[in-house]
């Protein structure tokens, strides 16, 4: 047995590292090192919910935003529907549109940054698939393969989805603009109009670039499936096979009807809700099965978290966040990251399961550009029960299309309801009012997953706020009855090319001399290797060398944001 | 005319970053040309949101692919400034992720160290195994320039914050020059506040420094360029409702957000004319300013809806920097203002 660390986990949000214990298998063929336990390592505290004691509870809005610059904008959401519910009012229908609008762009930015600028380079490298692999790679390359070409467009897409954010937000990361009840800003001609004009642009990328790469990698994959099987010895299905977890997931649901919030507010009173009126559902996804969220269902547990005992297997409400229930020096704790669980069970949180909960596990339909009429078909089932790599690279591509499809219908539809209601909930009298004592729960669902935010105000400040996060769903350590987090059981059993570096491992599943007149091994590795970047992925451990590159992609599959972790703090791993 | 420190805040005065590159171009490239070699840039994140990675990949004009692929070192394929080491977007993880860091230290041609992230007390922040603050302070020992980017790595921003029901801060965070002078390096930080970075500020900075120009900072260490006037006083396009006594109270309504708790007034930064997002705009056209560009962010500046005159804790700090005198002016300015505005409406009814 090896074991393999990881640390810094790079292209990810903050810092994470894996510890990975290896076992040797013999498939009939030939002997491979697989992944047999994982531990994720959040490496980061810097404690915002104590931070946040005793502020104004509107402060809230834009300090948990600085939780994590990449996810911000959820953020902002989950804290002012927690301040709505405390505050005892609901936002306008045209606020709610303009929430949807902002926040519906912002994911669209999240999802494509994350398919292509993170998780995708070793899928475009090991599915051999240029336009998804790093233009640094070569100029060559650029010229004759289309080398790096989605990814290129991309940093130019995402940046256009964000223009969007600051439309209605002033600035993004960290907007300003939404107010327990509604919104700060005013749904200007000016606003809607520039938002129709840059969404169209973004829906046509996401129709005929994004949708497109989504299928041709689910084509390499196949091939890539047949030539992993036959090398290897056993029935493997690529990125398919890797980066099961549970099969248990959870949606908190996300973009509500303005038509129908009694709907939507069910769950944050704890009623079982499955907030079907909204567009992507709440509800736990487990194993084929489907139930309504259920809010008081959630529990936090801290047995190999450095956490006083005392709080283990408490709703996160229940447990005051203050220094006092640190324990720094806690025996057999490896991770200061709390186990969150629903119905005491592992779940996966994040587009996977936002897609399994709303449309179930296989998904086709229609989605129809309001402005010229043009439609497209999406299909896709799903691979992996228990979810895989390119299940969830899938669900992003796909939910970015639909959310920018809905982008242009409540645009459209905010150009009546404008003139209607105003932006903020009237009950509101002005900006001095907060109320002197009240209670929120917001549920919204970050890209990452399932977001929670509490906020109790008594004496009109922050009495306790508590945040549970997705990076703590997915990331999270093993519970106290020893079951590992999803990130560390969807490593469990991938394989770990030992001496193999990427180039190798790219020339034994590509031999064809086709790139350049090379295998497509041997054409990377002329152009990383004066990158100094030969040995990229390739960790070593036991007088071997491990190539982490399928590791990787697994963990980078969840989109971690170590900073959301606000629980977590720097845990030194001992190797 | 050549860029000197000198002449810096008169040549590069609101130019964008597009503008300052076109103008300058020729000019980097030959500096550059001369030592065969590209900026090497270490990006170091430490208690960070990396919302200022996310912030200079907005970048518009020149946008982050252009920068790091298309403004090259002469033939050389090399382009001009490229982050060795840089976590959120590198290529390599790990151990090769640390061995690049090394290489960045010896490399020969000047070597750029950007830092995003409070520095903490030791033990909540490790990369590799090793503390954030020994990575820091290792990397700064031998960097020709330091900059810190965002209020975090300023002045400690929100992890340096305390909770206001009297408890001390969870982690003992603080801005990186804070931390140098405690560790006894002795260099100057270039910071770029505001939450998150403006990326326009990033790439002019990286620009001029290319160029051998430090632009000029103020006390804060703040490049005065984009920090050294008054956003109220000198920039707010909605001073004029100010100036006439009309103030938004209530969601909904028109005016100066000074009631509602703009904190435009104690805040010196160019974000009203620059803007955010590709010119899209700036957090006083959707709500109003927070302040987040200036030290003792957040908490000298919350409640953020509370009006500037009310802070619990400004007051007692506005004596030293932000200064009395605009503090003093601003309630003078509103008494005047608001008693013309009366005058005004008198005046008005005795002509009807």
């Amino acid at each position: 047995m090896a074991k393999v660390w990881v640390d810094p986990i790079t292209r990810i949000e903050g810092h994470l590292g894996v510890t990975m214990e290896t076992k040797e298998v013999d498939t009939g063929k030939m002997k491979i090192d697989v992944v047999d336990k994982a531990y994720s390592h959040t490496n980061l505290f810097r404690g915002i919910e104590i931070i946040l004691r005793g502020r104004d509870p509107r402060d809230a809005f834009f300090i948990t935003q600085r939780i994590c610059g990449v996810c911000p904008a959820p953020h902002g959401e989950a804290s002012i529907q927690a301040l709505d519910q405390a505050f005892g009012v609901t936002p306008t229908p045209t606020a709610v549109l303009i929430r949807n609008i902002l926040q519906a762009a912002y994911y669209i930015y999240d999802h494509l940054i994350h398919t292509y600028i993170l998780v995708g380079p070793e899928i475009g490298i090991v599915c051999k698939y240029p336009p998804m692999v790093p233009p640094a790679l070569g100029k060559e390359g650029v010229r004759k393969l289309g080398l790096g070409r989605s990814y290129v467009e991309c940093i130019d897409i995402q940046r256009k989805a964000n223009e969007i954010v600051a439309l209605w937000g002033g600035k993004f990361p960290h907007h300003t603009s939404e107010y327990p009840g509604g919104v700060t800003v005013k749904p200007t001609r000016d606003r809607i109009n520039l938002t129709l004009t840059k969404i169209t642009e973004i829906w046509e990328w996401c129709a005929d670039v994004a949708l497109n790469d989504l299928m041709a990698i689910k084509e390499r994959n196949e091939v890539l499936s047949e030539r992993v099987s036959e090398l290897l010895g056993i029935e493997h299905k690529g990125f398919a096979t890797i980066g099961a977890s549970w099969g248990n997931f959870l949606s908190y649901g996300l973009f509500p009807d303005p038509e129908n919030y009694d709907d939507w507010v069910k769950a944050q009173e704890g009623e079982p809700s499955f907030r079907k009126s909204a567009v992507i559902h709440a509800g736990a996804w487990q194993n084929g099965e489907l139930k309504p969220l259920e809010r008081d269902k959630i529990v936090e547990y801290v047995k190999y978290s450095r956490y006083k005992d005392e709080i283990s297997g408490k709703k996160p409400w229940e447990v005051e966040m203050t220094n006092d229930v640190v324990w720094k020096d806690k025996p057999n704790a490896y991770a200061w990251s709390k186990a969150p669980r629903y119905e005491n069970k592992v779940h996966e949180v994040g587009p996977l399961a936002r897609m399994l909960v709303t449309y179930g596990s296989k998904w086709k339909f229609e989605v129809e550009n309001p402005i010229n009429g043009r439609s497209v078909k999406v299909e896709w089932e799903v691979m992996n029960p228990k979810g895989s790599v390119i299940d969830r690279v899938a669900s992003r591509v796909i939910q970015s299309l639909l959310f920018a499809t809905k982008i242009m219908e409540w645009a459209v539809k905010l150009k009546e309801y404008a003139n209607e209601y105003p932006i903020v909930n009237p009950k509101i009298p002005d900006y001095k009012f907060v109320p002197q004592e009240g209670e929120g729960w917001g549920l919204w669902d970050a890209p990452r997953g399932a977001l929670l935010h509490y906020v109790r105000i008594k004496n009109r400040v922050i009495a306790n706020y508590a945040c549970v996060v997705p990076s703590t769903w997915n990331l999270g350590p093993r519970d106290d009855f020893g079951n590992p987090g999803p990130v560390e059981k969807a490593l469990e059993g991938c394989w770990l090319p030992k001496n193999m570096s990427v180039p190798e491992v790219c020339n034994a599943i590509w031999p064809e001399k086709d790139v350049l007149g090379m295998k497509w091994g041997d054409a990377l590795a002329k152009a990383i290797s004066p990158l100094g970047l030969a040995e990229v992925n390739m960790e070593p451990s036991d007088g071997a060398k491990f190539n982490t590159s399928l590791a990787l992609a697994v963990v980078r599959s969840f989109d971690p944001c170590i900073a959301c972790g606000v629980h977590t703090i720097e845990l030194k791993v001992r190797r | 005319m050549r860029l000197s420190r000198r002449n810096f805040l008169k040549l590069v005065g609101a130019m964008g970053a597009s503008a300052f590159l076109t103008t300058y171009k020729a000019d980097i490239v030959k500096a550059l040309e001369e030592v065969k070699d590209y900026w090497h840039i270490c990006w170091l994140n430490g208690a960070a949101c990396t919302g200022c990675t996310i912030s200079f990949a907005q970048s518009a004009d020149p946008d982050l692919f252009q920068i790091l692929t298309e403004i090259l070192v002469g033939n050389s394929g090399l382009p001009i400034a490229l982050p060795d080491y840089m976590e959120t977007i590198h290529v390599a993880s790990g151990t090769l992720a640390e061995e690049l860091k090394e290489r960045w230290k010896n490399s020969k041609r000047a070597k750029i160290l950007i830092v995003e992230g409070a520095v903490q007390n030791e033990g909540f922040c490790t990369i590799h195994g090793k503390d954030f603050r020994d990575h820091l302070k290792e990397a700064a020992e031998i960097a020709d320039y330091i900059i810190a980017v965002g209020q975090c790595a300023t002045f400690g921003g929100i992890p340096g914050a305390k909770p206001w029901d009297g408890e001390g801060n969870p982690t003992g965070a603080k801005g990186v020059q804070e931390f140098l002078y405690e560790v006894g390096i002795n260099k100057t930080v270039i910071n770029i506040p505001c939450c998150p970075a403006n990326p326009d500020h990033i790439v002019v900075t990286l620009a001029s420094l290319m160029l051998g120009v430090v632009p000029e900072l103020d006390e804060h260490g703040r490049p005065k360029v984009f920090f050294g006037r008054n956003m109220h006083k000198e920039l707010c396009p909605y001073r004029p409702y100010y100036d006439r006594g009309i103030f938004i109270t209530k969601p909904g309504e028109e005016g100066c957000r000074f009631k509602m708790g703009c904190k435009g007034p104690i805040c010196n930064t160019d974000c009203a004319i620059r803007k955010w997002n590709n010119g899209t705009s700036y957090c006083v056209e959707t709500n109003m300013c927070i302040g987040c560009a200036e030290p003792g962010w957040p908490d000298k500046f919350s409640p953020f809806y509370s009006e500037v005159t009310e802070l619990p804790k400004v007051l007692g700090f506005g004596a030293e920097k932000i200064g009395e005198g605009l503090l003093g002016a601003t309630l003078l300015g509103i008494g005047i203002h608001a008693v013309r505005h009366l005058g005004s409406k008198k005046h008005k009814k005795e002509e009807e």
